[in-house]
């Protein structure tokens, strides 16, 4: 009970900042609808390929737009953390009897809180785009997805902070999650992809992830889609996990 | 007039070695510009032919490679001006107007390392293009024109950068305008033609100068170098140099005053 305490008063801080520094609130909000509307609006000619199926493509970017807008939540959850290492705030925190995994816990619960509130932009933006709201339970699948998503990548972020403890890593965050992002099935369909990102997009699991919201938005959630996301975020919710909690433990050897 | 010349050239150089030596000034102007063509090249090579109302091309390698060039001198201006910013932070900028260099030579040798780093980067762009099959139709014409569309545009990134630069003070406020650039890029014909967008999407590319630049830019690949809009494309980046420059050229004027220089 008390690390659950301590990890929700980790995220309620961190949330905090978030509502309180504008220079983290802005991009926050504005970084998945710029990316809904470029993407959707730049590229809707490509909608016209049979490969979309006849979907319009607004609605096949708001999948991508939402998980965009989770990992750019998650890895600002670790440059948070990146802060409180430079600034001395987690070292306190290290030294008061607070389990390890809360200290991970809050920042975490932080990244899905605010991909909560960057889906709900996305989804606001598309309806007034001229979207509808899948069903009930494919709406939970797209909102769970990038929840998820936003968890991998803050643990990949505090993984780099706990190593680095320097904000200068952010940069190190941010292109890996959304290189990540980007070499799968961002902007078309798997059968639409030619030459080395078809194969790249074949193993890499956001691709998965992506192909399971998009089913959710747009046919409907379907097992064989959906199956394939779910393993897709446990793998890496693993490796980030592990990568995340031994620079916990690396810390601790080396503060 | 030679003296200002040599100042001029050495502190181009002195730039141009300052960017070389730090990956983190060049690294993202090439890495990101890069892996979008190879992204999009990949995400969009079925849509020539296919999509109603794109262009006749070879191929989208063909038709995506002036957007990244334009994009790599963007991210590369942006750069230039926060070095610029960089130089006013560490007091090397005050040492400069302290010493008995032309007060020009300083303004004139930053913007002359923007434009190379401009042009070389377009050509670098170009050849890997090249090297992965894509074909310039304007062939050595289409060339130049090209290394003249990215000088211009270096030049005008550049001018901004000084700009914001002399008025700011700091590097990080100089790259917080990198994302509006972004913005501008995407808001335009740099990644797919405007005859497939539509509604107001397709008012602000057709509004957008970046959109008539870039076509102009990517005449020269696909259909050796269309007249009109090469000329279009070459007013708008001229107009956005001179512009740009110009004001610049006031802006450290108006610094130095200040300074009594």
């Amino acid at each position: 009970m008390g690390s659950l305490r301590i990890s929700l008063g980790l995220a309620g801080r961190n949330l905090l900042l978030v509502r309180r520094v504008p220079s983290v609130f802005i991009p926050s909000l504005v970084m998945p609808l710029f990316i809904l509307v470029a993407t959707s609006g730049a590229f809707r000619g490509i909608g016209a390929l049979p490969d979309f199926a006849g979907a319009s493509y607004l609605a096949f970017t708001v999948p991508m737009a939402a998980t965009m807008g989770a990992g750019f939540a998650g890895v600002n959850s670790g440059m948070t953390l990146a802060r409180d290492l430079e600034g001395g705030f987690f070292d306190r925190l290290q030294a008061s009897p607070a389990s390890r995994i809360a200290l991970l816990a809050g920042p975490l619960l932080a990244a899905v809180a605010r991909s909560l509130f960057t889906t709900t932009v996305v989804y606001i933006a598309a309806m007034l785009g001229g979207v509808r709201f899948p069903g009930p339970l494919d709406t939970v699948v797209v909102y769970a997805l990038a929840a998820a998503f936003a968890s991998v990548a803050s643990l990949w972020a505090i993984g780099i902070a706990l190593r680095t403890k320097s904000v200068q890593a952010s940069p190190l965050m941010q292109v890996v999650v959304f290189m990540s992002v980007f070499m799968s099935v961002a902007y078309t369909p798997r059968s639409a992809l030619r030459g080395w990102l078809s194969h790249v997009a074949d193993w890499n699991p956001v691709t998965f992830i992506l192909e399971g919201s998009r089913n959710a938005q747009l046919a409907g959630i379907t097992w064989d889609r959906l199956g394939p996301a779910l393993l897709a975020v446990g793998i890496l919710i693993a490796l980030t996990g592990t990568f995340a909690l031994r620079g916990l433990r690396r810390l601790d050897r080396n503060p | 007039m030679n003296l200002m010349l040599r100042q001029t050239g050495a502190l181009a150089w002195r730039s141009v070695v300052t960017t070389i030596r730090i990956p983190q000034a060049w690294f993202p102007s090439l890495f990101f510009p890069l892996a979008l063509l190879a992204i999009f090249t990949a995400s969009f090579s079925n849509a020539p032919g296919r999509v109603p109302g794109f262009p006749p091309v070879r191929g989208f390698l063909d038709f995506a490679v002036a957007g990244s060039v334009l994009q790599g001198v963007l991210i590369a201006g942006t750069g230039a001006g926060s070095a610029f910013a960089a130089d006013m932070e560490t007091g090397f900028f005050d040492r400069l107007v302290a010493s008995p260099v032309s007060r020009w030579a300083i303004l004139i040798g930053r913007l002359g390392a923007s434009v190379a780093q401009g042009i070389v980067q377009g050509l670098l762009f170009l050849g890997i293009a090249v090297a992965f099959g894509a074909r310039v139709e304007g062939g050595l014409g289409g060339l130049l024109i090209l290394v003249v569309f990215a000088a211009l545009l270096a030049a005008a990134i550049g001018g901004i950068g000084v700009i914001l630069a002399l008025r700011t003070g700091s590097g990080e406020a100089v790259q917080g305008t990198f994302p509006l650039f972004f913005v501008l890029l995407f808001f335009s014909s740099a990644f797919f033609p405007r005859e497939t967008m539509t509604g107001w999407y397709k008012a602000i590319a057709d509004a957008n100068p970046i959109s008539h630049i870039v076509e102009g830019m990517r005449s020269q690949v696909i259909d050796g170098g269309d007249v009109r809009t090469t000329l279009v494309g070459l007013a708008f980046a001229l107009g956005f140099a001179v512009l740009s420059v110009g004001i610049s050229a006031i802006t450290y004027r108006g610094r130095l005053a200040t300074e009594g220089a």
